[in-house]
């Protein structure tokens, strides 16, 4: 599994080679890794189906048991099996659908790192690195949705989906860590037994709201929902592989994944059903109200993926049995209809579903597609969907106290699925109709084949249950319950209720289809409700942060060197006055006065140097005074440091008062003339902060010389520096040697500072004008 | 600043910086002194000099190396001709009239370049000590001494590191301001 990893980020990489040596050729060493991977995870699927979960270690912070953990249990096995699976057909449509392109080698890089880090993500059995994967897929997601980066919208439906997805990337991860905390592990498997533990902890709730906030966020959730749509801006194949069957069934996943460990306590359970169930009539409802092919596709995807997040939160058994079905049902059918529309797109130039009618007779074989995907869809009987309809409502009308909500729900959403499913698959293509809409090429074998075989997969599916995929689901199940599982899927379960009830959303389904064009008419007077929406809120939120952001870096970053100071000083001086206040030692000056008596003659001469010095300074109305003062304060202290047997530090501080007066001088006659313009309170405000400054200053060293300094430290350093460093000069000796880093670190920063001085001062800029 | 006494002073000082600066940065180990101080004493030599004589005059005389060379003939083995590139840069006032295609060859160092060397030297001195299985930084010693100069040994390199960065920091921040 590592392996399989490992392929697959040398692949992404290695694509945009790949497209220079092969031109358009790219698709199939593109299309062969997810293929290979594809079979290496089928070659697993015996010992998976036997009960065995594969487990794969590799180290990585062993010390924090944060690992590189693979775990390959039957719920990743589908999940991994759809990926590479469906993965191997996108990259095949891809390489049609973008021939040509010039970027197309960069497009297979972004396509298979996210391939990759979607795998990365269903087989990890770290919850840290399920983190970094669920991270990965938002940025390559990103990378794709901005892949038209010629355009605004684009650009901007990318930086929606990263700005959402990626903030409940941070929350899941505070989640993931409470998690962690909570089972005391990071360890999927180990995680997997102490769902009690992590239930019961008093970190469950904050825990369990993250990670929601972190699933919701990415499966497109209300009120996140408003990403999803607007990320249909991407390319189709992309629109279908990350916005319909894979990336955004990675918060279900997640939820799936946890349901063991967090699961079956009421809030999880609420909280999932409401969140859920408003999704899916929401989605539902918007899916009616649009005629863009791609904006009906996400809004039912919305609708479905609320649905199985419901699903999930009924948590009884045949709940997530009928939740994994549903899953691969959707994915079938709602892949080949992304690909379906993809086709039509670039066949005809529009993706508008009132300018698009007959296309059977130009498209034959698209339109077999759809027609395939849509009865599976719409649930009709042979159909992989039927199965999964069925249990879904089954499911929900068990015995509970919600059962006809969670009904309705359902049986909402199929009445909508059932209309689109007709709108896309017969109204679309079958319809007669005496003006086909014309096409600008014929369809291609790269681009109907992939449909053809997924809605041929829906088919076969559904008429041999048993045999094909009822095991690899019992697992997935059995991975959410943590108990075993007996159910079969079967296609005919008698006439029965569900049956009935089957028959009546195919029946109000064909209603809402007939009548669309009048929903449609009656729905635009709600259009005014969605200045409340999530997608403005969104929108607002951004505008006011960036003003927000703007303005307190205007006020911050003001460009005077002078309030940049002061702010360092203002700070260093409340946060030590701050500690000293609280509960550091009071100054005793009392039995420290005779110590005035030892005091030299040539320290008071340096003093009466100094002070008149300074308050010369404050009145100095010309530059070359102001800096021969400073010249005059440094060499003083220069002289200090002396006096008290410092020569090194003497030396440097010398040598830095004769630089800066020097460099001074060099610059002082490009200065504009010394004017002084502002007032004299302000000089007063920079005086009194000086004061304040030395006065800090003065009381911290008169404390800490209260107490005798008897640190380890010097006597270390005085016996070692000969011994070890080789050398006499202690400071010289601690500067290279002992703490050699800290001094490499220094004149790193020195070079930085160097080159940082050289931009700033090449930079002409005009007056007004920013940087 | 135009002062004739400065300027001629500082023309026969500079050498005499640059020997000080240098014996400062060797001492440095077992007396006052060291890679920074070092840099800085030899930098304010150059700084005078740029105060005296422009950053142009200081980047003419110090920073800039005159090489004199013709282009490769064809047939000509790659030895031979460096071999009297080398000879024609050493005499190279002998053989200018003779050569006539002999060009004038430029080669400037950037105050940049120092800073980088100096970082570069003072980041690999500790390197030494990883090859040798032993941790970053690392120090190694020489058995014997070199009159004035001292005990040669890793932490050494890495002060002449920090010397020349000093220097061309300072060089670096000197031009930018006196340049217009």
């Amino acid at each position: 599994m590592f392996l399989a990893i490992l392929a697959g980020f040398l692949f992404a990489f290695a694509a945009p080679l790949l497209y220079r040596w092969l031109g358009k050729w790219v698709y199939v060493p593109m299309a062969l890794l997810p293929f290979s991977i594809f079979a290496y995870l089928l070659t697993l699927t015996p010992s998976v189906l036997g009960g065995d979960n594969l487990g794969e270690v590799q180290q990585w912070a062993p010390s924090l048991n944060i690992n590189l953990h693979f775990y390959l249990d039957g719920l990743s096995l589908l999940f991994a099996l759809l990926i590479t699976g469906f993965g191997t057909l996108i990259m095949l449509y891809a390489g049609g659908y973008l021939k040509g392109h010039p970027l197309l080698g960069r497009f297979y890089l972004y396509l298979t790192l996210f391939m990759t880090a979607m795998l990365g993500l269903v087989l990890a059995g770290n919850i840290i690195s399920l983190f970094v994967f669920w991270e990965l897929t938002s940025i390559s997601s990103y990378l794709l949705i901005g892949f038209g980066h010629d355009k605004e919208s684009s650009r901007a439906s990318a930086l929606q989906a990263l700005l959402v997805t990626g903030l409940g990337g941070l929350a899941l991860m505070a989640g993931l860590i409470l998690v962690g905390m909570a089972g005391d592990t990071y360890t999927l498997s180990e995680l997997l037994e102490r769902g009690d533990m992590v239930t019961n902890h008093a970190l469950y709730l904050p825990a369990l709201v993250l990670v929601l906030l972190g699933a919701f966020t990415k499966s497109a959730q209300f009120p996140f929902h408003f990403w999803l749509p607007n990320a249909m801006a991407a390319p189709t194949p992309v629109s279908a592989y990350l916005h319909s069957a894979t990336m955004v069934k990675a918060g279900v996943y997640l939820l799936a994944r946890l349901t063991p460990v967090m699961g079956g306590t009421d809030e999880w359970q609420y909280t999932l059903m409401i969140v859920g169930g408003i999704t899916t009539v929401l989605g539902a409802l918007l899916a009616v109200q649009h005629t863009d092919l791609k904006a009906i596709l996400a809004y039912t995807t919305i609708s479905a993926l609320g649905l199985l997040v419901t699903m999930t939160g009924v948590g009884t058994a045949p709940a997530l049995e009928a939740m994994v079905v549903f899953l691969l049902a959707h994915a079938l059918y709602k892949g080949t209809f992304f690909l379906v529309a993809g086709n039509v797109d670039h066949a005809t130039g529009t993706r508008d579903l009132t300018q698009l009618t007959g296309l059977s007779g130009s498209m034959r074989y698209t339109a077999i597609a759809a027609l395939l995907a849509g009865m599976s869809m719409a649930g009709l009987l042979p159909f992989f969907g039927f199965i999964g309809k069925e249990l879904v409502y089954e499911a929900t009308l068990e015995e509970s106290p919600f059962r006809w909500m969670l009904f309705a729900i359902s049986f909402f959403s199929g009445m909508v699925f059932v209309a689109v499913a007709i709108a896309l698959g017969f109204g679309l293509f079958w319809q007669r109709s005496a003006k086909p809409t014309p096409l600008l090429h014929p369809d291609k074998a790269l681009l109907y084949l992939p449909p053809v075989i997924l809605s041929i997969t829906g088919l076969v599916f559904g008429l041999l249950p048993g045999f094909l995929v009822t095991p690899l689901l019992r697992r997935s199940a059995e991975a959410m319950l943590g108990v075993e599982q007996v159910f079969e899927l079967a296609l005919w379960h008698g006439f029965n209720l569900v049956l009935g009830l089957s028959l009546l959303t195919i029946a109000l389904g064909y209603v809402v289809y007939r009548f669309s064009n009048r929903l449609q008419a009656y729905a635009t007077r709600f259009n005014g409700l969605y200045r409340y929406g999530p997608a403005n809120l969104y929108q607002l939120s951004l505008k006011g942060f960036l003003a927000g952001v703007t303005k307190i870096t205007a006020s911050i970053q003001n460009g005077y060197l002078r309030s940049y100071i002061a702010a360092i000083v203002l700070t260093h001086i409340t946060l030590i006055m701050l500690s000293l206040w609280k509960d550091g030692p009071r100054l005793e000056l009392a039995n420290r006065l005779p110590e005035l008596a030892q005091l030299r003659m040539y320290e008071v001469v340096l003093l009466l140097m100094i002070v008149p010095a300074l308050i010369f300074l404050f009145k100095s109305r010309s530059r070359l005074t102001s800096i021969a003062i400073m010249g005059i304060i440094g060499y003083s202290i220069a002289l200090f440091y002396i006096l008290f047997g410092a020569p090194d530090v003497a030396a440097t501080q010398l040598l830095i008062e004769t630089l800066t007066v020097v460099i001074f001088v060099l610059i002082l006659h490009k200065l504009p003339a010394f004017r002084y313009l502002s007032h004299a309170s302000e000089r007063y405000k920079y005086i009194l902060l000086s004061l304040a400054f030395g006065a800090m200053m003065t009381y911290v060293i008169l404390i800490v010389k209260q107490y005798p300094l008897d640190s380890e430290l010097k006597a270390y350093y005085g016996e070692n520096s000969y011994l070890l460093g080789q050398g006499r000069n202690i400071v010289n000796v601690i500067l290279v040697d002992f703490r050699a880093l800290d001094t490499l670190g220094e004149i790193v920063v020195l070079a930085v500072a160097a080159i940082g001085i050289l931009a700033m001062l090449k930079l002409r800029m005009q007056k007004g004008e920013k940087p | 600043m135009k002062t004739v006494i400065l300027a001629t002073a500082i023309r026969i000082l500079i050498p005499i910086f640059i020997i000080f600066s240098v014996y400062t940065l060797f001492r440095g180990h077992n007396h006052p002194g060291g890679g920074f101080i070092g840099g800085l004493i030899g930098a304010i030599a150059f700084v005078f000099h740029t105060m005296t004589h422009g950053p142009h005059q200081t980047v003419n005389t110090f920073l800039k190396i005159n090489l004199y060379g013709y282009p490769r003939q064809p047939n000509q083995s790659r030895s031979l001709y460096l071999m009297r590139m080398m000879r024609v840069n050493v005499w190279r006032r002998r053989r200018l009239a003779r050569h006539p295609q002999l060009k004038e060859r430029m080669i400037r160092i950037e105050p940049i370049y120092i800073i980088a060397t100096g970082l570069l030297l003072a980041a690999t001195s500790g390197v030494a000590g990883l090859i040798a299985g032993q941790p970053f930084m690392h120090a190694f010693w020489a058995d014997f001494y070199i009159p004035i100069l001292g005990k040669p040994g890793t932490p050494i390199l890495f002060d002449i590191g920090v010397y020349l960065l000093v220097i061309g920091v300072v060089l670096k921040i000197t031009f930018v301001m006196s340049e217009e």
